[in-house]
């Protein structure tokens, strides 16, 4: 309320962000010179949507070719002649039938299979999943939540985009001359060797490293800008939970990815030169090189989820309006899953260590699961007492808490050492960090999406077509990934085109789910450019949020905030606060507000 | 911000009233004041820093492991290095860090001319370096045979591994001499810019003082290289 | 208590989870014993917080006009309590899921050795005298007995065990890592290039239901067959790197080592190095796999088999001789015929000099142009010295 009066006199002074010069060239110079964190924000939103797109469509050809197993067979049979006869064929190469040109001639249906679900894997990782909420949703929403007109360096916040379009151009060169094989963890020593006279692997490693420098300069951009630029009066226990999981993931960002820098350009060089180090003929060790690549990629793995946490802790309290349960303990616990990030990536390697340094990653992995856990009853404490509002986002929200929780929980049995030794690399797995990447960030980014959309694009959605979606989206990711539990414990591999044909069924289930899937996500797209079209106004603050975000217009203007905003309130006090914008008389206060 | 008051005799107007000059300086229009925006750019740089020993310290984490399973490979490694020039790199190295700290600090005392006559000398070391480590060491170890992974041909090899040594050897020391080269055009940017400009000076000299910090990170990760690549047989 | 869970009648859960068939050891069965009792604790778990979640959103949903009403920020007791009971049952996971990879992971000392090498795309399995197992089945098999017609997918070795007797395995990779997974066991452990690793097992005690149906003759015998995969990726053909372990009777298994460790005549020998490396990519009907077949035929690549000129991808063309054969073996990139992708590794050091005389043999023997055609097949076979059967190195 504070700033809303003392903004009201200004309004005249500035347009919204999207404003511009007219005339499509200007307006495209200055989207590609900015250095708008809003600007750049909607601009990453738009590449890791793309990438999602092209990882997603990667993904249903996956589940295409698993509709059957591909098989040599050989017929034996009587013929005419009362003489045995003996055909071979193969069945079932249906992405080889559907697209083989694309990979040119040759090319079998398992290596056409083992491409796309390399593609799927290295995208959806490299370049989705790690920059989708921290650079699209975090770089638009960390300033304004903070008080601020922009991150610390903005130049260098432009340049990361650059970065992340030139990697992510790589990525798809190396795709367009016939994509690679190697599975997106490119274990050596078979991504030293496949494929041997062709730079496409190169062109995905450099890939993956020239998105790392991306990774590392938002990060710093992000941890600068908490640490110099809150808002005058927001001290670190003022800072939304959102805040407090980007921060989290920023460090991640800057203190892992230099070692798979270091990792993926010994990988480069291994290849092209035969350095050795990591090629058992020379003397390396494979193995190191799993040890180098997981140091990095389990801490990513936070990096992947820990924004998303951050946005669920937004998206709940403001629709359950309620003061978030156990505020310290859910930001202390995202900065102790962030530093406990650091020490369990060797459950990724159970099966290639000794028994001694299994078991002490073992114990450390159980570590993990404790803040995680934490977290969970934090979410739904709060939702006791509350006003709680079911629209899309928090539809997402709570779906969230459904799924996540089935990863989580499924999580346990890959940490304990007995079973993991059945589990790893099955398609448990496969269900298990799908339930927690895609159930848990992707959903959480879904949530995200519908909760600031109004903020980012100042229209308004059909919360029924929303709905519609969020519902398809649900059922069909159930559908997809909880039938590839009983797949993995059932004795079904990873990476996998053929399999026995007992599997054939859940097999197919997991097909049709991820059908379901595919049209969830149409829907919202039809459902996002509908309102972008022809949605209505947004109001500044359609939900009462608390938070600094909400105090601005839809979209917000230029330099964020009229005048530098003064922090008067907690991002959680809905007991004690009319959210800015929204009427006294519409939003009662409870009785005894703020007395316990 | 308060003027300082220096000499401006001698100072051509064009350079004095250039934007570009540092008295003229402003800051982002996001921050509140110059000294909250350059202690966030030297916060930056110390984070960017910190990366750049984690990357490092995925070298010296593979020298280590090959080290403990082949000590032999190594010891032979190491004698063959001439440590007479990795000394005498290490001087220019400890020399160039000492008057690029030099620099920053006549930057703040408005010493123009000693300040780029400091920062001329830094980027003559990076040269001499760079130099003595092309002409004198790999120039010489190549021809040898002494190359790294399958590229090495050394006849007289005693252990298997020590192809494997030589990739670590290029490699660390090849990722350190980029860093080198790189410092060098950055100081070469501040010179060019100081010389045209006059652009840094007591109030500001932000990309001064974070390029000295970065060429003293420079030297420190040189400072592991040396006695871990020349010095333990 | 883990038994108790995983019991040797399996439950309804247990049968959704791991399937019908009991697990086949002690360690096995403890394992699934120890993942029902994490299922139950996580049904537990994810019961009572999606049931508070889903009573909360209803009974507190937002009502026009009623405020949420105020209830405490955080509450210290209930937090610390919500943190060590679920972090104390971690322990016991913890502490149980350790117990349980030893027993999978040691064996004792006077186990039986297994020596398995993994290799694109195959598995070899050494017996402790030396031999290795020829038979092969096939992973899908469907018999129409109406139109006489078998549909058989393809062949993969049989490793035989006996009955109710401690198996160490060694392992070791030729190329790039693989994974040697026994879903049976619940176990499984990479196959890395420059190190052994292992794990054991104890074969089971065959019941009466234990059958299986022998290929050619169709009778049923007594036995019990577990599937092997690769769980590592390997590449092209990494889906069709798998096994059979099949328990048998101790007679059953002697008797096999007794027949395989007689010696085999040089097309025998060459059709089981066939087999075991190469049948994954080489056909000898015609078909085409990832690499040409080896059988003599025309078709628009040009011609193939012993004794005919290979169409080279640089435009020329080489005899397909002895030496051809040889080179291509252990060094298969030097040569590649036209419209196929360098996709082979080297054999060098995993096949001895006599290996590849026996499979150039057996190629030799797959050709119109045959130049032993003309011998008595009894000169042959006792032209083949020792074949020491398959290879060990």
């Amino acid at each position: 309320m504070s700033t809303l009066e003392a903004n009201a006199g200004h309004h005249h002074d500035e347009g919204s962000y999207f404003d511009g010069p007219p005339g499509m060239m200007a307006r495209i110079w200055q989207w590609s010179t900015t250095v708008d964190h809003k600007k750049i924000g909607v601009m990453y939103l738009v590449a890791v949507l793309f990438m999602f797109f092209l990882g997603g469509m990667a993904a249903i050809g996956v589940r295409y070719e698993l509709l059957d197993p591909i098989r040599t067979q050989t017929t034996e049979f009587v013929n005419a002649a009362g003489d045995i006869e003996t055909v071979t064929v193969t069945t079932g190469e249906s992405l080889k039938e559907l697209m083989g040109g694309m990979f040119g001639e040759g090319v079998s249906g398992s290596q056409i299979y083992n491409r796309v679900f390399t593609l799927h894997g290295a995208i959806m990782v490299f370049m989705f999943i790690i920059p989708a909420i921290p650079a699209a949703l975090g770089n638009f929403l960390l300033p304004i939540m903070l008080g601020a007109k922009d991150v610390a360096f903005p130049r260098l916040n432009l340049l990361s985009w650059y970065i992340y379009v030139v990697g992510c151009l790589f990525g798809v060169l190396s795709i367009l001359l016939g994509g690679v094989d190697t599975g997106w963890t490119f274990y050596t020593p078979y991504s030293t060797t496949t494929d041997a006279d062709h730079w496409r692997v190169v062109l995905m490693v450099m890939a993956a490293f020239i998105l790392g420098f991306s990774s590392i300069l938002t990060g710093l951009n992000f941890v600068v800008t908490v640490h110099k630029l809150r808002a005058p009066g927001m001290g670190w226990f003022d800072m939304p939970l959102m805040i407090w999981a980007l921060y989290a993931t920023a460090i991640i960002q800057v203190l892992a990815t230099p070692v798979v820098g270091i990792t993926l350009l010994l990988l480069i060089f291994e290849r092209v030169m035969h350095i050795g180090i990591f090629d058992p003929s020379l003397g390396g060790d494979p193995v190191l090189y799993q040890h180098f690549f997981w140091f990095y990629s389990h801490p990513v793995v936070y990096v992947m989820i820990l924004p998303g946490m951050g946005i669920i802790s937004e998206v709940i309290a403001v629709n359950a309006r309620k003061h978030i349960f156990g505020y310290r303990a859910i930001a202390f616990s995202s900065l102790g899953i962030a530093g406990v990030s650091f020490l369990v990536w060797g459950h990724h390697i159970f099966t290639a260590m000794g028994e001694l340094a299994a078991i002490l990653f073992s114990g450390l992995t159980f570590l993990v699961a404790i803040p995680t856990a934490i977290k969970m009853f934090n979410w739904v404490a709060t939702l006791y007492k509350g006003s709680i509002v079911i629209n899309t986002a928090m539809t997402y929200g709570l779906m969230f808490l459904f799924t996540f929780s089935i990863g989580g929980l499924t999580g346990l049995p890959l940490a304990t050492l007995a079973t993991d030794l059945h589990l790893h690399d099955s398609y448990y797995v496969v269900a298990h960090f799908h339930y927690t990447m895609m159930g848990g960030t992707v959903i959480a980014f879904m949530a995200g999406l519908h909760h600031w959309w109004p903020k980012m694009f100042g229209k308004m959605y059909s919360e029924k077509g929303a709905m519609l979606g969020a519902a398809l989206v649900f059922i069909g990711f159930n559908l997809t990934f909880f039938t590839q539990f009983f797949l993995g414990t059932q004795g079904m591999p990873r990476r996998y085109a053929n399999y026995v044909d007992e599997f054939q069924t859940l097999h197919q289930i997991s097909s049709a789910g991820s059908l379901i899937l595919l049209v969830g996500f149409l829907v919202h797209l039809f459902v996002f450019v509908q309102s972008l079209l022809s949605g209505d106004k947004a109001p500044a603050n359609p939900w009462g949020g608390l938070t600094l975000e909400w105090e601005t217009e839809s979209p917000p203007i230029e330099h964020n905030f009229h005048k530098e905003p003064i922090l008067k309130h907690g991002p959680y006090d809905f007991e004690t606060t009319v959210p800015p914008h929204w009427d006294p008389k519409d939003y009662p206060l409870p009785e005894n507000a703020g007395k316990h | 911000m308060t003027m300082i008051d220096t000499d401006t005799s001698g100072v051509p107007a064009r350079i004095l009233k250039s934007p570009m000059h540092w008295r003229n300086a402003k800051h982002q229009s996001h921050w509140r004041s110059g000294d909250e925006e350059f202690d966030a750019a030297k916060f930056g740089m110390w984070l960017f820093l910190s990366t750049e020993v984690l990357l490092f310290a995925g070298i010296f984490c593979g020298y280590a492991v090959f080290r403990m399973l082949y000590p032999e490979a190594w010891a032979n490694g190491s004698h063959s290095l001439d440590w007479r020039m990795g000394a005498a790199n290490t001087a220019i190295l400890l020399f160039s860090s000492w008057t690029a700290a030099n620099a920053v600090r006549l930057c703040q005392l408005d010493k123009q001319f000693w300040f780029k006559i400091n920062i001329l000398i830094t980027i003559l070391c990076a040269i001499a370096f760079v130099a003595i480590k092309f002409t004198f060491e790999y120039g010489i170890k190549l021809p040898e045979g002494k190359a790294p992974g399958t590229f090495f041909s050394y006849p007289y090899a005693t252990d298997p591994h020590e192809p494997l040594w030589w990739s670590l050897y290029y490699i660390g020391t090849g990722i350190h001499a980029f860093h080198v080269i790189i410092g060098a055009f950055l100081f070469a940017f501040v010179l060019w810019r100081a010389h045209r400009y006059q652009a840094y000076g007591p109030t500001q000299y932000t990309l001064v003082e974070n390029s000295a910090l970065y060429w003293h990170i420079v030297d420190l990760i040189w400072i592991f290289l040396f006695p871990l690549l020349y010095l333990i047989h | 208590m883990m038994q108790t869970l995983a019991s040797a009648q399996p439950d309804i859960l247990q049968k959704l989870i791991f399937g019908e068939t009991p697990a086949p050891s002690e360690a096995a069965a403890w394992s699934d014993g120890l993942f029902l009792m994490i299922t139950w604790f996580s049904i537990f778990f994810f019961v009572l917080l999606m049931g508070l979640m889903v009573y909360f959103t209803i009974k507190y949903r937002r009502r026009p006009g009623v405020p949420a009403q105020p209830s405490p920020h955080h509450n210290l007791l209930l937090e610390i309590f919500w943190t060590v009971v679920p972090s104390s049952s971690l322990i016991v996971m913890f502490v149980l899921g350790f117990q349980g990879y030893t027993s999978k992971v040691v064996s004792p000392d006077n186990a039986m050795e297994l020596k398995i090498q993994g290799s694109k795309w195959s598995w070899i399995a050494t017996y402790p005298n030396g031999a290795t197992s020829p038979e092969t089945q096939a992973l899908s098999r469907v018999v129409d007995n109406e139109n006489h017609t078998v549909i058989e997918g393809k062949q993969y070795p049989i490793f035989y065990l006996p009955e109710n007797t401690d198996v160490k395995l060694r392992m070791m990779s030729t190329d790039v890592i693989h994974a040697f997974w026994i879903p049976e066991y619940r176990t499984k452990m990479d196959v890395i290039p420059n190190r052994y690793t292992g794990f054991g097992f104890r074969t089971p005690i065959l019941t009466p239901g234990d059958t299986y149906v022998h290929r050619e003759t169709g009778e049923v015998m007594p036995g019990r067959d577990m599937w092997v995969f690769c769980a590592e990726y390997c590449g092209d053909d990494h889906s069709r790197m798998a096994a059979t372990i099949r328990i048998v009777p101790q007679e059953v298994y002697d008797q096999k080592m007794a027949d395989w460790s007689v010696k085999l005549s040089p097309i025998d020998a060459g059709i089981k190095i066939w087999t075991q490396l190469c049948k994954t990519c080489h056909e000898t009907d015609g078909t085409r796999l990832v690499g040409p077949a080896w059988n003599s035929f025309k078709n628009a690549d040009g011609e193939f088999g012993f004794g005919y000129d290979a169409l080279l991808e640089d435009g020329s063309s080489v005899i397909r001789d002895a030496n051809y054969y040889r080179e291509s073996i252990l060094d298969p990139n030097a040569k590649i015929v036209k419209g196929f992708a360098p996709a082979m590794p080297s054999y060098q050091g995993q096949l001895s000099e006599e290996d590849i005389d026996n499979l150039i043999v057996f190629i030799q023997s797959l050709s119109d142009r045959n130049p032993n055609a003309g011998q008595d097949a009894g000169d042959a076979e006792e032209a083949g010295s020792d074949t020491e059967a398959g290879s060990d190195s």
